[in-house]
């Protein structure tokens, strides 16, 4: 899961880099078509050929506006979903640490519970922990006995079942 | 879990996109383009439009990039000396209040620079190869020719402009373009002090309180993990 979300991160991160990017010699294009324009007009006087150019930095400068629109968008945007996201982070740890006080868990059980929610087995627990295997085990069947479910997939499905 | 408070701070791309290319045209016009030459005031116009882009940037963009984010304050920047002495950390996520002057400097001498930059050389060339610098002129200029030699010897700024107008203009321009660049020239020098004294900011801030501040200007840095 935390891939995924990374890696669409990094894909709306680079968009709003390209368009950043197109907005920036944009800029630089319309400085130099309005700097052209000034300078045929005070050579030449007004002709159609200017009148065209007029247009055409008109529509460049429009083109740096929106796109720099855009740009703040995206990123008001990405923001939001980040602490959207940090939100939804903390509620559901503050409810899978509430849910774990309510079954009366000893601490050491809620850490198991807590690997075991992120989908480790037993022997990575105790690899982690530093326990035996046989420990862990045991924990674990407390913990599901607690919760009312059978399996590790029985307990994660309550958190998930939770959330949707 | 990031905390909004003490998320590393990045800047957007368009902040990182103006200040590398004005770093680049910076560099560009520093060391690589003869003066007065085509290619300068080309990489001129560039980092007017860059230096254009991020002040609308400050008008309009996100909050931490808009001018209201770091306002030039003398008193804000005294009372940040103090936490400098006090080694206190603020984290912010903006400019520092003595990072927000050096801003506000070195745009203020960049606007100086292009716009006497551009008084002085009209519109960009058509064709930036086609305009030779000061120093191609002055090598000229030292063969002690009279000036008529001179005028076929150079090539005129613009190919369809006919050469009485041209000798006429480089004769009148002569005393206005002379304060033009000594304006030029000094606003560069106090550029070059403004330039130093922001590295050294940036490599005393990151002593002070870590890698974070140049990272949240390079592609990729301070990513969120």
């Amino acid at each position: 899961m935390t891939k995924t979300l990374g890696q669409s991160t990094q894909y709306r991160d680079r968009q709003t880099l390209l368009v950043a990017a197109v907005v920036a010699v944009q800029a630089v294009a319309a400085v130099f078509f309005v700097a052209d324009a000034l300078g045929d007009f005070a050579a030449d006087g007004m002709t159609a050929h200017i009148a065209i150019e007029a247009v055409i930095a008109f529509a460049l400068l429009a083109g740096v506006f929106i796109g720099a629109a855009h740009v703040r968008r995206l990123l008001a945007e990405a923001r939001r979903r980040e602490e959207a996201l940090a939100v939804a982070k903390g509620a559901l740890a503050d409810h899978i640490t509430a849910r774990f006080a309510d079954w009366g868990l000893t601490a050491a059980e809620s850490d198991v519970a807590l690997f075991a929610l992120k989908g480790c087995d037993a022997a990575e627990i105790a690899a982690l922990r530093g326990a035996a295997q046989g420990t862990v085990r045991a924990q674990l069947s407390q913990v599901y006995t607690k919760a009312g479910v059978t399996s590790q997939a029985g307990l994660v499905s309550l958190f998930l079942d939770d959330l949707l | 879990m990031t905390n909004a408070i003490t998320k590393p701070r990045r800047w957007d791309p368009i902040v990182k996109l103006t200040h590398w290319g004005v770093v680049t045209a910076v560099i560009a016009n520093a060391i690589f383009t003869e003066e007065g030459s085509g290619w300068h005031i080309w990489a001129g116009y560039g980092l007017a439009g860059l230096l254009a882009l991020r002040l609308l940037w400050g008008l309009i963009g996100p909050a931490e990039a808009r001018f209201t984010a770091f306002p030039p304050s003398p008193g804000r920047a005294a009372a940040h000396v103090g936490e400098i002495r006090r080694g206190d950390l603020v984290h912010r996520r903006s400019h520092n209040p003595l990072g927000a002057l050096m801003a506000y400097a070195i745009w203020a001498t960049l606007l100086v620079i292009v716009a006497s930059g551009i008084a002085m050389s009209g519109p960009p060339p058509a064709d930036p190869a086609a305009v030779k610098g000061e120093q191609s002129e002055e090598q000229a200029a030292k063969s002690d020719l009279p000036s008529f030699v001179l005028q076929t010897l150079i090539p005129p700024a613009r190919a369809d402009e006919d050469e009485g107008e041209e000798a006429g203009e480089r004769a009148g321009e002569n005393e206005s373009d002379e304060w033009l660049e000594e304006v030029h020239e000094i606003a560069v020098n106090l550029l070059y002090v403004l330039i130093a004294l922001h590295l050294a900011g940036v490599v005393f801030e990151t002593r002070r309180s870590g890698r974070e501040v140049v990272g949240s200007m390079i592609p990729g840095g301070n990513r969120r993990t």
